[in-house]
């Protein structure tokens, strides 16, 4: 009867070798484990063995029947493995066919722009605040300590509407509509839209300034330096050197404007800079006395300074657009680059 | 304005190169634009001096040179300028030297004889275009030397960009004096010595000043038995290397003392003026001249002119006349240099627009007290290159003599300022050098400042604070950041309506467009405004660039169909814009926001197809925009704005005032703006939205109890709004339908014609138990019987 058994179990998984198909797994496995099976006809005929025999074979017995088991086990696990497999093979899709992103927009590059300044300035307690744009003289030129037949008007090519007012030329006249409404201190900027007369590859008739005011009982100009070359690390990056140039406008005093090293060949000097390693990106400087005195703020009793940067210009040391005209298209061409 | 580094060391010694001279002045705030080297390109021409001359044997236009060029041996060179002779000094050109003009010189044999060399004209060195003879030198300069060095021709032009607050700096001499102030160096001014005649200068001439007020002083000298000619090298040489153009010594004369001190002057040809005499006034009503230029201008009373006893003979200060000017027949000149008032001059130059380095200066502010040495300096070189004996005195009118300014500066208001702790002997030392007088009152406490008058600019102690800062250098102020504390800023609600607005504009797949604020008053038309519209009533530029941009906005909506336009003449057709701007009505600038959807939009890939956008499009947009602002109770009312489709429009209603208006653009529109496809437009008023927003969100408990869902199908008469049976839903309802959601619009075979049916989900729930099969069923045949007893709508099974 060990012979039988040994037998059995030998042909049994020599048989398991050649499964490949369930069906085949439960024929076989019928053949040996269904009730005339092969191996439940072993066990049955135990009772006819003596009680020496018995416990010897009853133990090989179950050795067989539980190895055989496991094999059954096995071979059903890896058929179903495989047909896994090649059922998922089967579901192979082309990954290169187009992800169902939904359509979104992007903000105008310009805003962008506007944008990160903003939240530069936000961060070191600026509050944005905007103003009219159109103006009078008086907040445009006269209260900015530009008289009528100063020079410094001849800087800016204005755009006169006819019924005397104009469009501002820079943001500037919010400074004093801000002083002329809220006491020291005061720390805003003023981000929006401004106009001059000119139309070619570097200018638009209308574009886009940040203004700056900062006015307490004792602001210096290195306060100003300060503020600046922190706002220019953090837009430009901290490679960037900074450097301040004595300037003129009519309305800060001292005056400067604020050059970093060139972003096109990093200083080295090449046609975007004029081969001086530096471009300019703001104009700043104290407020002048006069202006406190427009404002109706005693130049005696506070200090302050102001800057002002054209966003275009800044966008375009990034950009790099050879007709800053492009910005105002709105081509979709353009506009999905940003 | 040009200077040259040569041109500049004849007034004050430096040793900073090129590069190093730029960057220094444009730390003190004379920004260098420009670095310009001139030619280099004459290596091997050196100064000779011809010998002997003797005939050529076989040619007789040429000669025979013996050419000393400071070597042992002469060189023998062919020559056949015209004015080649004896003793005279010239440019010669070594054998192996290739000139500018491209010629190269070899040993060559020219009819028969040697020539190892080339006497050059000042053609053949690029240097004028005069090729009439040889290029005469003066006979002072060192034999052999190379030529350029000699003439001082290896120089650098630098391209200077001067405030409109530093007039003074417009001159070779005002430069200098800010290299001194960088430097310490003294100023070197030119050494002026007038021979002058034994006629009185008043026996022949006269000065009046009609007009003091315009004319603060006039100084005029008459130099007569002048010979009229061209200037010598060295004269055009300067002039031609900051960019002037020569005319004749007289004429180089007086620009040249422009360019060294800053002073325009003007040279009048003597005989021609009448009674010889200058009066200064304003002109006549009528009254004309003919400018330099040749062209006629009529002058107004406000101008001021040079007159003779009876015409105007100059604009003052800004061009001289044409009768009077000087010519190759000119014996004696009368010299003027003269101060004018800056807004006068800026006024007439503006009027007849005329601009030129005169007006320029004067316009800016010129320094009374440079008029003498002006006169005086040309008066001496016009001499000697031009002849002619000095009558004696100057007359020198000067009504408009003013006190020197005066102004006290607190040295501690200086470092409070600037943050800066500068000594008060460090501040004294930068005044001084920069010209000014610095007397100390109160134990340097406060110093006394007097200021030069070739500094009008500086008027008040902050103006003294800004030298004293540019010249210690913006570099050497401490960079630190602000003390104070930071203000409280006011809420701004349109700023944050702005920001969701915008974010769930992207984010809905629009692009941000910006446009310009003007645009062509035929935009009403194009949106069929009517004739009343107040939307027409738009502010005029005085001075637009064209008729595209000649009027205000009061609508962006032409702005983004002009958009529309473009994309699609550029064969782009997935139209979807937005733009947030103020816009200019009723002398306001209220903020708007407004879209469009043309084309086909969305993404366009297999799988995620473009789609043609419908009225509902838009106005989910638009109910989108208005949900991220927090109201919720907004209406809608169908319009007769002519710009929009009649039937297919919508005003958008915010307790029964409009907040803006959506819909289709009229047909008509879409032909004006050459548009083949439907385009759909809204416009809001983020002012009157930023009122109504209401960003105070509350928590609402998460449903315990399960919902119910039940779907629902009626057919209604067609035109009833789908939002009727809704309203119906719930007030049935009350507190137990959560949601009625309309997911069907049915038109067709299945429904009676007339009718349509539309098909709901209603939501049931109880937010204090789950409610029964029976309490569902109930309450939703209650709401069937209500819809058909109200609506009439049948139950579509």
């Amino acid at each position: 009867m060990k012979a039988e058994l040994e037998a059995i179990q030998a042909a049994a998984l020599e048989a398991l070798k050649d499964v490949e198909t369930a069906d085949a797994l439960e024929s076989l496995r019928i053949e040996y484990f269904g009730r005339r099976g092969k191996l439940t006809d072993v066990m049955k005929g135990m009772g006819q063995l003596s009680k020496e025999e018995r416990p010897v074979i009853g133990k090989l017995a179950n050795e067989v029947r539980a190895s055989l088991t496991d094999a059954f086990e096995a071979t059903k696990n890896a058929l179903e493995s495989e047909h896994q497999e090649q059922k998922l093979k089967a579901e192979a899709i082309d990954i290169t066919l187009p992800g169902r992103k939904p359509a979104y927009g992007k903000a105008h590059p310009v805003m962008q722009t506007l944008e990160r300044i903003e939240a530069i300035f936000t961060q070191m307690g600026f509050q944005v605040v905007t103003g009219p744009e159109v103006e009078t003289e008086h907040y445009n030129f006269d209260a900015l300590n530009t008289p009528p037949d100063h020079p410094a008007r001849d800087l800016h090519d204005t755009f006169y509407l006819t019924d005397g007012h104009l469009l501002r030329t820079h943001n500037s006249p919010v400074q004093i509509r801000v002083m002329e409404s809220q006491k020291p201190p005061v720390r805003i900027i003023v981000p929006g839209k401004a106009y001059r007369v000119d139309y070619d590859v570097s200018h638009t008739p209308m574009f886009h300034q940040v203004e700056g005011l900062l006015v307490d009982r004792h602001v210096t100009f290195s306060e100003l330096k300060g503020v600046l070359v922190s706002f220019a690390r953090q837009l430009f990056g901290d490679q960037t050197q900074m450097r301040f140039r004595p300037h003129f406008f009519p309305f800060t005093e001292p005056s400067a404007e604020m050059d970093i090293t060139c972003t096109v060949c990093r200083g080295e000097g090449c046609r975007s800079c004029g081969h001086t390693g530096w471009i300019e990106i703001l104009g700043a400087g104290a407020v002048d006395p006069e202006v406190f005195r427009a404002g109706n703020y005693d130049p005696e009793e506070v200090t302050g300074f102001a800057f002002g940067m054209g966003v275009e210009r800044i966008a375009n040391l990034q950009f790099r657009i050879p007709d800053i005209r492009t910005f105002y298209e709105n081509d979709l061409r353009f506009l999905k680059q940003f | 304005m040009n200077v040259t580094q040569n041109w500049l060391k004849t007034y004050i010694d430096f040793d900073f190169s090129a590069e190093e001279l730029a960057d220094r002045l444009t730390m003190l705030g004379i920004e260098v634009e420009a670095i310009k080297e001139l030619s280099t390109a004459l290596n091997g021409v050196v100064v000779g001096k011809v010998t002997t001359i003797r005939p050529h044997p076989n040619a007789d236009k040429l000669v025979l040179c013996q050419v000393d060029i400071g070597e042992e041996d002469t060189l023998q060179i062919v020559c056949g300028a015209p004015n080649v002779r004896e003793g005279i000094f010239a440019p010669v050109a070594t054998i192996g030297t290739d000139l500018p003009s491209g010629i190269s010189i070899k040993r060559a044999k020219l009819r028969g004889e040697e020539s190892h060399g080339m006497l050059c004209s000042e053609k053949e060195l690029d240097i004028s275009e005069d090729a009439a003879g040889l290029m005469e030198l003066s006979s002072d300069l060192p034999i052999g030397t190379g030529f350029t060095d000699a003439l001082g021709l290896d120089d650098t032009v630098f391209e200077l960009e001067i405030t409109p607050n530093r007039p003074d700096c417009l001159s070779l001499i005002g430069v200098a004096r800010e290299i001194r102030a960088e430097t310490g160096n003294d100023i070197k001014l030119p050494e002026v010595n007038v021979q002058e005649d034994d006629t009185d200068i008043r026996e022949i001439t006269s000065v009046t000043i009609d007009a003091p007020d315009l004319c603060p002083r006039y100084a005029a000298r008459v130099i007569r038995g002048v010979k009229i000619g061209d200037s010598p090298t060295w004269l055009k040489q300067r002039l031609e290397s900051v960019g002037i153009g020569v005319i004749n010594n007289i004429v180089d004369v007086t620009n040249f003392v422009l360019m060294e001190y800053g002073q325009p002057l003007h040279a009048f040809d003597y005989n021609k003026l009448g009674e010889n005499r200058i009066v200064v006034r304003r002109a006549t009503e009528g009254e004309q001249i003919t400018t330099l230029d040749e062209e006629e201008r009529k002058l107004t009373p406000e101008m001021l002119v040079i007159a003779d006893a009876t015409k105007p003979v100059a604009l003052a200060g800004i061009m001289g006349g044409y009768d009077s000017e000087i010519t190759e027949t000119t014996c004696d000149v009368l010299l003027e240099s003269a101060n004018f008032q800056p807004s006068s001059v800026r006024a007439t130059a503006k009027a007849l627009g005329i601009h030129t380095e005169a007006s320029y200066r004067f316009e800016r502010g010129t320094d009374p007290e440079a008029v003498i040495p002006a006169i005086d300096r040309a008066t001496q070189l016009i001499v000697e290159l031009a002849g002619g004996t000095v009558c004696q005195g100057t007359i020198d009118v000067y009504p408009g003599k003013c006190e020197l300014g005066q102004i006290q500066l607190r040295p501690e208001r200086v470092n409070f300022i600037l943050g800066t702790e500068l000594e008060a002997t460090e501040i004294k030392q930068i005044l001084i050098r920069l010209g000014f007088g610095v007397d100390t009152v109160q134990q340097d406490n406060i110093y006394q400042i007097t200021v030069p008058t070739f500094r009008r600019d500086i008027t008040r102690e902050i103006d003294l604070i800004e030298e004293i800062a540019r010249v210690h250098g913006y570099d050497n102020i401490p960079t630190t950041l602000p003390k104070g504390d930071i203000p409280v800023p006011k809420p701004n609600i349109l700023v944050e309506v702005r920001r969701r607005i915008k974010n769930y504009l992207l984010a809905s797949g629009m692009m941000e467009a910006i446009n310009y604020s003007f645009c062509h008053p035929n935009c009403f038309d194009k949106i069929r405004l009517p004739e009343d519209n107040p939307l027409r009533d738009a502010l005029k530029l005085q001075n637009p660039l064209s008729p595209e941009m000649s009027v205000l906005r009061t609508t962006l909506l032409p702005s983004l169909l002009v958009n529309a336009q473009h994309n699609h003449n550029h064969q782009i057709d997935n139209i979807a814009l937005f733009e947030m701007s103020t816009v200019f009505l009723n002398g306001e600038e209220p903020a708007r926001i407004a879209g469009i959807l043309a084309g086909e939009i969305g993404v366009g890939v297999y799988g995620n197809p473009y789609k043609s956008p419908d009225f509902f499009d838009i106005k989910g947009i638009v109910e989108g925009a208005l949900e991220v602002c927090g109201p919720t109770d907004w209406t809608y009312a169908i319009t007769d704005e002519p710009t929009f489709h009649p039937g297919r429009n919508a005003e958008v209603l915010l307790d029964n005032q409009r907040i803006g208006i959506l819909g289709e653009a009229h047909p008509k529109v879409l032909e004006n703006y050459e548009l083949p496809y439907k385009a759909y437009l809204f416009e809001l008023d983020l002012e009157k939205l930023a009122d109504a927003a209401d960003f105070s969100k509350r928590f609402e408990p998460i449903p315990i109890y399960p919902s119910v869902l039940r779907d629902l199908a009626i057919v209604v008469e067609h035109d009833m709004p789908s939002d009727l049976p809704i309203e119906i839903i719930y007030s049935t309802g009350g507190d137990l339908v959560e949601s009625v959601r309309l997911f069907d619009v049915y038109v067709g075979d299945q429904v009676q014609e007339g009718k349509k049916s539309l098909a709901y989900t209603i939501t049931y729930h109880s937010a204090t138990e789950t409610l029964t099969d029976k309490e569902v069923n109930d309450l939703h045949d209650k709401v069937v019987n209500r819809l058909n007893q109200e609506l009439g709508a049948e139950l579509r099974l």
